[in-house]
């Protein structure tokens, strides 16, 4: 078959894939792009697959781009191709329809694929994992109200499940390894709200409880736990977490983080190669905030990482980083989530969670902020987010007792830190 | 003649024919709002978010054309709102959606102050 030629190649469809050439094409590139994707969907938006997807009655649009943009991009996009082999030194893609792309540059946005239970094998009756849409709308065709649902994996997807879950009408239980939901990510106190606002709402949760063994017959699955309790389902999502798509990468010989698994790249993108970048759920990058190497797997770092590595891709400087900052909507819930956790952190809270279910909690190292969440208070934890970003100590006692609107109480804490520096 | 005489008399500016012919209603006092504040009204049946952006009135839809969240919970800055749950922009003035996630832009509503009176076009003619 003929060669294609492309001066850049964009390896995966997801959000990042999507928004580096947008990017491309808004920073003026006029060359030509190519899209490898191996699923036969353009780009499409990840973070519904766990709720409206499942809840809704019409599917709702999840383009990444609009019909206007998709065709601005002007991309030559190979949909249902997979990328078999990264030939850097010949800047060339071997696709597995034998054909082979030539580049000029390569962006590898490969994201990532389900992390298997080994008892619960992908393609056993009864059994989901939950990354693509086709995943999506197979778990939606096997949720029938008065059914009960397994789910093995207490993250922020196992969780959005449960809730769309019990919204249509289902039972729906957690088995989580750890004692806390979402330890990573929240404190204590936030994790435990979440714990019962879950239970209060019909959830059953095990956690601190790991999978033995799974057995499944005509009836059902059946789950057997190390704490010899079983849980029977009629349907059993397994909800473990990612595993980077790094394959074409580690073939090629590019650096990996040893670490977190991903593609080591620089601020512009940049892996080891220097006409290959990487951004997405794959990369492994140094956050600025963060001050170590992260692979963040969020629907925010695919944008931003994008947006940076279309910079790269074109030789010019990447944007300054933003905060880390993550969403999760759980049920009515709204958590928005600013850096990570850190065993050494004080954490000070304003509001009530119970009373007014809205709340936002910060985690200060003497005074600085460096973890922030909100609960269905987003807008004031964007307000917040310069101090943040500038490391501005704040005076946790007066940020417990404020009553001032959260912007107007920020803007005095910058100007006090402007007056003391 | 007579006619097109009479019709070039009366000829007003475009937009102050637009307005002459609206229905203006009344939704709040200038002094309700400060700059880069924002507030959700609900006019007969229309929920409106009217922003203030240097000194100047502003009016969208007040639900994100994204997910069920009020842009009135949101976070204005630089004339563009940000919509509380998951960041989506959007400008005030145009009702452009701005970035992802939103593709769809805001319906915006025109915004007459009137000394410290804030009038907008009736939703439900406009």
């Amino acid at each position: 078959m003929n060669p294609l030629d492309a001066s850049i190649a964009i390896v995966g469809a997801g959000q990042a894939a999507a928004r580096a050439a947008h990017a491309l094409r808004s920073q003026g590139h006029a060359g030509s792009i190519a899209m490898v994707g191996a699923e036969r969907h353009a780009p499409y938006e990840r973070p519904p697959l766990s709720k409206a997807v499942l809840c809704d009655d019409v599917e709702p649009a999840l383009d990444v781009l609009t019909a206007a943009q998709f065709r601005d991009c002007d991309l030559v996009f190979m949909p249902g191709v997979r990328a078999r082999r990264l030939d850097a030194a010949q800047h060339a893609l071997h696709l597995d329809d034998g054909r082979i792309l030539r580049y000029g540059r390569c962006l590898l946005a490969t994201g990532g694929r389900v992390r298997e239970l080994q008892d619960l094998p992908q393609g056993m009756p009864r059994v989901h994992y939950l990354r693509s849409l086709d995943d999506a709308r197979r778990l939606r065709g096997a949720l029938a109200p008065g059914a009960h649902l397994a789910i093995v994996g207490g993250g922020f997807l196992g969780l959005e499940v449960a809730a769309s879950a019990l919204r249509r009408g289902m039972q729906a239980t957690v088995v989580e390894s750890s004692p806390a939901l979402l330890g990573r990510f929240l404190p204590a106190e936030v994790s435990d709200w979440l714990t019962c606002t879950l239970r209060r709402a019909g959830a059953r949760l095990a956690l601190g409880r790991s999978v033995r063994a799974v057995r499944s017959d005509a009836e059902g699955v059946e789950i057997e736990l190390d704490s010899h309790e079983t849980v029977r389902a009629d349907q059993v999502l397994a909800a473990i977490g990612l595993v980077p798509e790094t394959g074409l990468a580690r073939a090629a010989g590019l650096l990996l983080d040893e670490g977190n698994g991903g593609i080591v790249v620089d601020a512009c993108g940049r892996t080891s190669d220097p006409d290959v970048f990487a951004a997405g759920d794959c990369a492994s990058q140094f956050s600025v905030h963060l001050g170590r190497h992260v692979r963040i797997e969020s629907w925010q770092n695919a944008n931003a990482q994008a947006e940076a590595a279309a910079a790269g891709l074109l030789d010019r400087a990447p944007p300054s980083q933003a905060y880390p900052w993550f969403w999760t909507d759980q049920g009515p819930h709204n958590i928005q989530i600013l850096g990570l956790a850190a065993s050494d952190l004080d954490y000070v809270r304003r509001g009530d969670p119970d009373g007014g279910a809205r709340a936002v909690w910060i985690g200060h190292r003497s005074g600085v902020p460096i973890h922030g969440i909100a609960l269905n208070a987003g807008a004031d934890l964007r307000a917040l987010r310069p101090l943040f970003e500038e490391r501005i100590a704040f005076d946790a006692e007066e940020f417990v007792a404020g009553t001032a609107p959260m912007r107007a109480w920020v803007k005095s804490a910058i100007a006090s830190h402007v007056t003391r520096t | 003649m007579e006619m097109r005489s009479g019709a070039v008399r009366f000829r007003l500016p475009l937009q102050e024919r637009l307005q002459a012919s609206m229905n203006w209603i009344r939704i709040a006092s200038a002094h309700d709002l400060d700059d880069d504040e924002v507030m959700g009204i609900n006019v007969g049946g229309a929920r409106v978010a009217l922003y203030r952006s240097d000194g100047e009135f502003f009016a969208t839809d007040n639900r994100c054309t994204h997910a069920e969240a009020l842009m009135s919970d949101g976070y204005l800055e630089d004339g563009c709102i940000e919509c509380p749950l998951h960041q989506a922009r959007f400008d005030i003035r145009t009702g452009k959606a701005l970035c992802a996630p939103a593709t769809q832009d805001l319906r915006t509503y025109a915004v007459r102050r009137d000394g410290d009176e804030i009038f907008i076009a009736d939703p439900a003619v406009a």
